[in-house]
């Protein structure tokens, strides 16, 4: 009998993604059958890790694009820009809700996410945050339903939601721009222990100005990778005008960053060569300043390869900027953190489950305006790196390979200085000098403890603390650990005192006189 | 009134000075929250989940670690679903049944104090509550009532806060002149003083006095006017840039007419 069985294809691709899934899995089943301990190297002085860092604080600004490109499109009315409204918004939509799975492996109680909702405190930065990702998801599911019900052809629905556009994005807006910036906000109630270059008054600021030219990035992004993936055509004067747009929060971002560090003194410790000092200026550089400087050249801004480079560096820079105010800031004050294999492995999964869902979304439904897929069959164009090694001389890539090129080999440079510069695990710094007591012992008031005598003692007892402590070390906890109470008189009605529980346990032979010794040194004194 | 608000506000005071390093307070901390284990090293030990209270040897003095029960508490004022309460008595209690275990008590306590059950799979924050329930009972703290030389001592926070003057007011040689909790990040219930400068206790003296949930509260308190300002602002634009299509549409109508 021959059954042909339709198999998918099996590609590299897939391999990856199979083993990114089976290892996100298994991490999967760590975390919820033996806990954040046994699956994180969290710990109680490094209480949020990758999981806050990458998968919340990343993930919520890598979704921004969402409503920087819909307030552009509907509220600024550049309906030029309107053919990348439907992917950011998918992209944005997706975003969020793996912020939410991402939120379910970190927090400790999972199942009671849905506290914040009747349990309010408006105090906490955190219940902001949870209000706007809860309502901003809402949003972004009713802007992303259209694609939906035009799929299922429910057109009430559709022209419904449809009328209610700009309503929806004026609330996206807001709603963004709330939450975007009160991540910032998160960390400004740790002034003590946040590294002063990552620590300003200005951190919600920061957080939204860069949130908006990461926005524009990742829908560049997204585009490029779309038009690699999905045969799509590639907008490339539509992303060029994108580009330019991002320069302006990204240039506002490098400006408020000098006037803050300047403005509280702390400027040098960029230059120190320091673990924050080089992971700041890695941050800096590669994902402000050469952008921005590769953003100057027209060639490079219309050059394909170019503007995804330069999408990449913005990527790269906010999602360092991120993780260096949630992790690296604080490996000063609370000691080194390093993720362990099973936090990276539910990450990857979390952005595996990204692209799947995304490649979902673009074959079942109209993500993409219909003319912009290049028929099937027709073969991709070769990958720009390719050109440009091809034609090296006349591509605008060659500008760009050449600054990656020198980016990452300075960039690594300045990743070992940093790394070999990172702080030691912060035990606790205790003084090696004896502390002196003498002071303490004068106050020493020790009562004496009459024990119950049996009819056949020979004789009542009174337990003498004075001459059973030594008063150069009076170690309380040494007898006091749970045989005998200090805090209520346990009775030692109908107890032989002589056991190894009780009196016996010193008072062997060989610690000190055996119980057997000599009854009147105890009794009747 | 209740007799729970017209309940004095109580306080525990810490004289380095009076400290022998004995672990009394270790112990009867455990025994109190039924942690009661075969003597730990209480000395070189860390706060832990089991461990509320710990003696630590800082440069050369015996220190307790403990829950500060702040006057205006970080930790209280963070946590996104209200599950940490100050108690009008003083203590900062946790109420967990509440709690969703984002840990951002942990991240902004300022004396880094709460600690987590992480090998649990329901785990929980856990830190010194300051024995609330001995309190409801009239009674001390447990560490207060066993601490052997009065290193540790419980009472109505002004008396204690008089009580420290007292003592360092009766030998200014072997006393640092300042007593530590009155004014830090707007008080604290745990006050401490010592023949030192705190910083050399270990505790955070650069925080100023102001309590730190004020540096959140700015922010978020311009968030009704951020979001009004922004709304009009938005719709402004929004209607701006609308009028001026609709006008381009009929000129251009007009025109083709």
């Amino acid at each position: 009998m021959k059954t042909r069985l339709q198999l998918p294809q099996i590609t590299w691709w897939r391999i990856f993604l199979l083993a990114v899934m089976s290892v996100g899995l298994y991490s999967t089943y760590l975390r919820f059958a033996h806990g954040l301990g046994a699956s994180t190297a969290l710990r109680d002085g490094f209480p949020w890790g990758l999981w806050i860092g990458f998968d919340v604080l990343c993930g919520v600004a890598l979704a921004a694009g969402g409503f920087t490109v819909s307030a552009i499109v509907y509220i600024f009315h550049s309906e030029r820009f309107k053919p990348i409204v439907r992917p950011t918004i998918l992209t944005a939509f997706l975003g969020y809700l793996l912020v939410i799975v991402g939120l379910l492996f970190d927090l400790g109680h999972p199942w009671r996410i849905w506290h914040a909702i009747i349990m309010w405190n408006p105090h906490s930065v955190m219940f902001e945050v949870a209000w706007c990702v809860m309502l901003y998801t809402t949003v972004l599911a009713l802007e992303f339903s259209p694609m939906l019900f035009e799929r299922l052809g429910w057109k009430i629905a559709y022209k419904t939601v449809h009328r209610l556009t700009v309503p929806l994005v004026i609330m996206g807006v807001l709603l963004s721009m709330l939450h975007q910036s009160s991540l910032g906000s998160l960390f400004l109630i740790l002034p003590g222990k946040l590294y002063p270059l990552w620590y300003s008054p200005w951190l919600p600021i920061f957080f939204f100005v860069s949130a908006i030219a990461l926005g524009c990035a990742m829908t560049i992004f997204e585009s490029f990778l779309s038009y690699r993936a999905f045969r799509k055509r590639l907008e490339i004067d539509l992303l060029a005008d994108l580009a330019k747009i991002m320069a302006v929060p990204l240039a506002l971002y490098l400006l408020l960053k000098f006037l803050d560090l300047r403005g509280r003194g702390v400027l040098h410790l960029a230059w120190e060569p320091t673990y924050e000092g080089r992971m700041f200026l890695l941050e800096i550089i590669v994902g402000v300043v050469t952008p921005l400087v590769l953003l100057l050249f027209r060639r490079v801004r219309y050059d394909e390869f170019g503007i995804f480079v330069i999408a990449c560096l913005v990527v790269f820079g906010t999602v360092m900027n991120r993780l260096n105010v949630a992790t690296t800031g604080l490996e000063g004050y609370a000691g080194r953190y390093f993720p362990s294999w099973s936090e990276f492995a539910v990450t990857a999964m979390i952005i595996a489950m990204g692209f799947v869902l995304f490649g979902l979304a673009v074959k079942y439904l109209r993500v993409f305006p219909a003319e912009e897929l290049r028929a099937a069959g027709e073969g991709l164009p070769e990958l720009p790196v390719v050109t440009a090694l091809r034609r090296p001389l006349t591509s605008p890539a060659l500008v760009v390979l050449v600054v990656a090129g020198v980016l990452a080999v300075a960039g690594s440079g300045l990743a070992y200085s940093a790394f070999s510069g990172r702080p030691s695990d912060g035990s606790a710094s205790s003084g090696t000098l004896l502390p002196d007591i003498s002071r303490g012992v004068t106050e020493l008031h020790l009562s004496d403890v009459d024990f119950i005598s049996s009819p056949d003692s020979p004789g009542k007892v009174t337990f003498r603390h004075g001459s059973h402590v030594d008063f150069d070390r009076p170690a309380c906890a040494d007898c006091h650990s749970g045989r005998f109470s200090m805090l209520s008189r346990s009775s030692l009605e109908g107890v032989d005192m002589h056991d190894e529980q009780h009196c016996g346990a010193c008072h062997d032979g060989q610690k000190s006189f055996s119980v057997t010794d000599d009854c009147s040194s105890c009794h009747g004194n | 009134m209740s007799p729970k608000q017209i309940q004095r506000k109580k306080a525990i005071l810490l004289d380095t000075t009076r400290c022998v390093g004995c672990g009394a307070c270790y112990q009867a901390c455990q025994e109190q929250n039924g942690q009661l284990r075969p003597s730990g090293d209480f000395l070189n030990e860390d706060l832990g989940a089991r461990t509320f209270t710990v003696v630590n040897n800082r440069s050369g003095r015996y220190v307790r670690r403990m829950c500060m029960h702040c006057e205006v508490p970080t930790c209280v004022s963070v946590c996104p679903v209200a599950a940490l309460e100050k108690t009008a008595a003083g203590p900062v209690v946790y109420h967990d049944r509440k709690c969703i275990g984002c840990r951002y008590c942990m991240q902004a306590c300022p004396f880094n104090v709460p600690r987590y059950e992480w090998t649990s799979t329901t785990p929980y924050v856990r830190k010194c509550n300051m024995c609330a329930a001995r309190q409801a009972k009239g009674q001390a703290t447990a560490c207060a009532t066993v601490c052997p030389t009065g290193a540790t001592s419980f009472g109505d926070r002004e008396e204690m806060i008089q009580e420290a003057r007292r003592r360092i007011l009766a030998a200014p040689d072997h006393y640092f002149d300042h007593i530590y909790g009155v004014q830090e990040i707007g008080g604290t219930s745990v006050l401490v003083i010592s023949d030192v400068p705190p910083e050399q206790l270990g505790l955070p003296t650069r925080l100023g006095n102001e309590p730190l949930p004020e540096l959140t509260w700015n922010v978020l308190e311009k968030i009704p006017t951020a979001v009004a300002c922004g709304g009009v602002l938005l719709s402004g634009i929004w209607w701006i840039t609308n009028r001026r299509e609709e006008v381009a549409r009929a000129e251009g109508k007009k025109k083709r007419s």
